[in-house]
């Protein structure tokens, strides 16, 4: 029952995401899809790591998918940090301008 | 007649500036403006294939090393260029027929910023200099900000400025990148970099080669519209003019493939740039699609699904075999021309309704059934529907990436098609199916002539490479071949 809760108060929550204006079946339905789809194609993607490490590929898809499911709704989170904000795009442009670099200055020939 | 080679960039641009100086003379500028869009899509068509050196500068032969060196701007013109030249051609003057029969006195600074975007990817296209590149890059970001900065809907100008301020990190980060290049080979012909690489003459895993890498990937992202700028991407679509955007996407597509295939051939030799290239797609297919699936505004959920679809197109470049490339340009191809009719049919709805919101729409296929009916066709072949173009090319994304060993990409790729199926569904249920809303005005009841006819246009594309699609991926997969070490 705790999941079924869980769920119930995403669609509670997805009220909130929704600007003023009447909030239809169609767009809850979207959301919750869009909330299953993130999750799954999240936790298929870090299967990817079997490349790397076998172990590791089935740790951080486990550790992914308690920490995606027990954290939902996750799309208003998403959504929320996606706005037109001009300080949350620079934010994440510098972060992966970062990333990017640390990545292959220290890690650009191992792999 | 490789003289055309460079006329396919000089035309538009000199339409542009003409067009800009006698703005005063309005059925002069109109007339231009549609004489230079009827021949945008017949220059490339007419052109045989084959290297046009700006300046005559020949290429010169080095003696010793048995190594030809490019002195000249060099343009290189084979079928890749040529299908998608014509396309962006085609595209271009649509948009332009639009333009020109929705407003009675045209602008001459908004045909200039049309024709100049235009110019700036014919030449991103067809150069082999990553100077050259670059340049145009940067007209074409400026060329970007300003179709969006003219569009009337509110706020246009604030995600301009906001558009642009972003390009400030973007842009300089690619150009330290290419100095970083110049400086470890002393060339910026692209042909002559490879050959410095594939020579063994360049330590590719010195840090400055894999710091290069980093920046001009930064930079490409910024281009393309991939993650962490996906979000001001379909920002600039949703506040462009509908004709606006469906230009602009085109103009992403193209500057995307561009700069990723002169980066393929210079770094695809280190494993770490097709990781890097599959993840961000991924991430773009991931945040894209899911963020449509929450839109209200059907011009910005559009706009992020457009973002999604580059991810497929980024896929096929970073699995990197001769049928993953050729199914990820087949993908661009497509993403152009459906993209482009999604734009131009909801802008007809826009049109007719002045309503942007999915909630208060309903009931329009009674009204516009013949742009219903287009738009459908429009989303299900963006969602992958049999018989519609991007079956085929996602088919072909799909079995690239279990042919290389990635059945996880595979699925991904499945089920991002799904989504934009339940997206595109859900939309179209709303406004063109759901009992009409009491309150909602239909103002003009005639959708534009020249808006159903491009929409026609584009859709007799999409069937057509649909149900042939070996006219495009033959030769494409010819081209590839070339670009393999």
């Amino acid at each position: 029952m705790r999941l079924y809760d869980q769920i119930f108060n995403v669609v509670k929550k997805f009220k909130e995401l929704f600007s003023p204006g009447p909030v239809t079946n169609a767009d809850v339905s979207g959301s919750i899809t869009a909330e299953i789809f993130i999750i799954v194609s999240i936790v298929i993607a870090s299967l990817l790591l079997r490349h790397v490490s076998i172990l590791l590929a089935g740790l951080v898809t486990l550790i992914l998918a308690i920490v995606l499911i027990t954290n939902i709704p996750l799309i208003p989170k998403f959504k929320l940090e996606q706005e037109d904000s001009l300080e949350k795009m620079l934010f994440y442009a510098v972060l992966v301008l970062g990333l990017i670099v640390i990545f292959l200055y220290w890690g650009g020939n191992i792999v | 007649m490789n003289e055309l080679i460079p006329l396919m960039v000089i035309v538009p641009m000199m339409a542009a500036l003409l067009l800009s100086a006698f703005s005063k003379f309005n059925k002069v500028i109109k007339c231009l403006a549609l004489v230079v869009g009827i021949c945008l899509p017949i220059i490339p068509l007419a052109s045989n294939y084959g290297l046009h050196f700006f300046g005559g500068y020949q290429p010169i032969m080095d003696n010793v090393t048995n190594v030809i060196y490019h002195p000249a701007i060099t343009y290189s013109f084979d079928f890749m260029q040529q299908i998608f030249i014509a396309m962006i051609g085609l595209l271009t003057f649509l948009v332009i027929f639009i333009y020109l029969t929705k407003y009675k006195k045209a602008s001459g600074s908004y045909l200039f910023l049309l024709f100049m975007g235009t110019a700036a990817v014919t030449a991103l296209i067809l150069t082999d200099d990553i100077f050259h590149m670059f340049v145009f890059f940067e007209i074409l970001a400026l060329a970007q900000v300003g179709i969006v900065a003219a569009s009337s809907i509110d706020y246009s100008y604030e995600m301009a400025l906001k558009y642009m301020i972003l390009g400030a990190i973007g842009s300089p980060m690619m150009l330290l990148g290419i100095g970083f290049l110049l400086a470890m080979t002393g060339t910026v012909n692209v042909t002559d970099i490879v050959s410095i690489i594939r020579g063994g003459l360049l330590d590719v895993t010195s840090p400055v080669f894999l710091l290069s890498l980093g920046l001009i990937f930064f930079g490409w992202l910024y281009a393309s519209g991939l993650p962490p700028f996906h979000t001001i991407k379909s920002g600039i679509y949703s506040k462009a003019e509908p004709h606006g955007a469906a230009l602009l996407q085109s103009f992403t597509v193209i500057s995307m493939i561009s700069i990723v295939l002169i980066m393929f051939r210079i770094y695809s030799t280190l494993p770490i740039f097709e990781v890097l290239v599959v993840f961000f797609s991924v991430v773009a297919m991931i945040l894209g699609v899911s963020m449509a699936l929450t839109q209200t505004d059907f011009r910005r959920m559009i706009g992020f699904l457009a973002v999604g679809e580059l991810g497929f197109i980024g896929l096929g470049i970073g699995l990197g075999t001769q049928y993953a490339l050729t199914a990820g340009l087949f993908q661009a191809l497509n993403e152009i021309v459906i993209t482009a009719l999604l734009f131009i049919g909801f802008g007809a709805i826009v049109h007719a309704t002045n309503e942007v919101d999915t909630r208060k729409l309903g009931g329009l296929l009674a009204y516009h059934p013949k742009v219903g009916i287009m738009l459908l066709a429009g989303g299900l072949a963006m969602a992958g529907v049999p018989p519609l173009s991007g079956f085929q090319s996602k088919l072909m994304l799909v079995q690239a990436s279990l042919s290389c060993g990635y059945p996880e990409l595979s699925i991904l790729a499945i089920m991002v098609s799904i989504a934009t199926f339940v997206v595109f569904v859900k939309t179209f249920y709303s406004m063109f199916l759901s009992p009409k809303p009491h309150d909602l005005e239909v103002v003009d009841n005639e959708v534009p002539k020249a808006m159903v006819f491009a929409m026609a246009v584009l859709l007799i594309v999409i069937i057509a490479l649909g149900i042939f699609p070996d006219v495009v991926t033959s030769g494409i997969s010819n081209y590839v071949g070339g670009l393999l070490p």
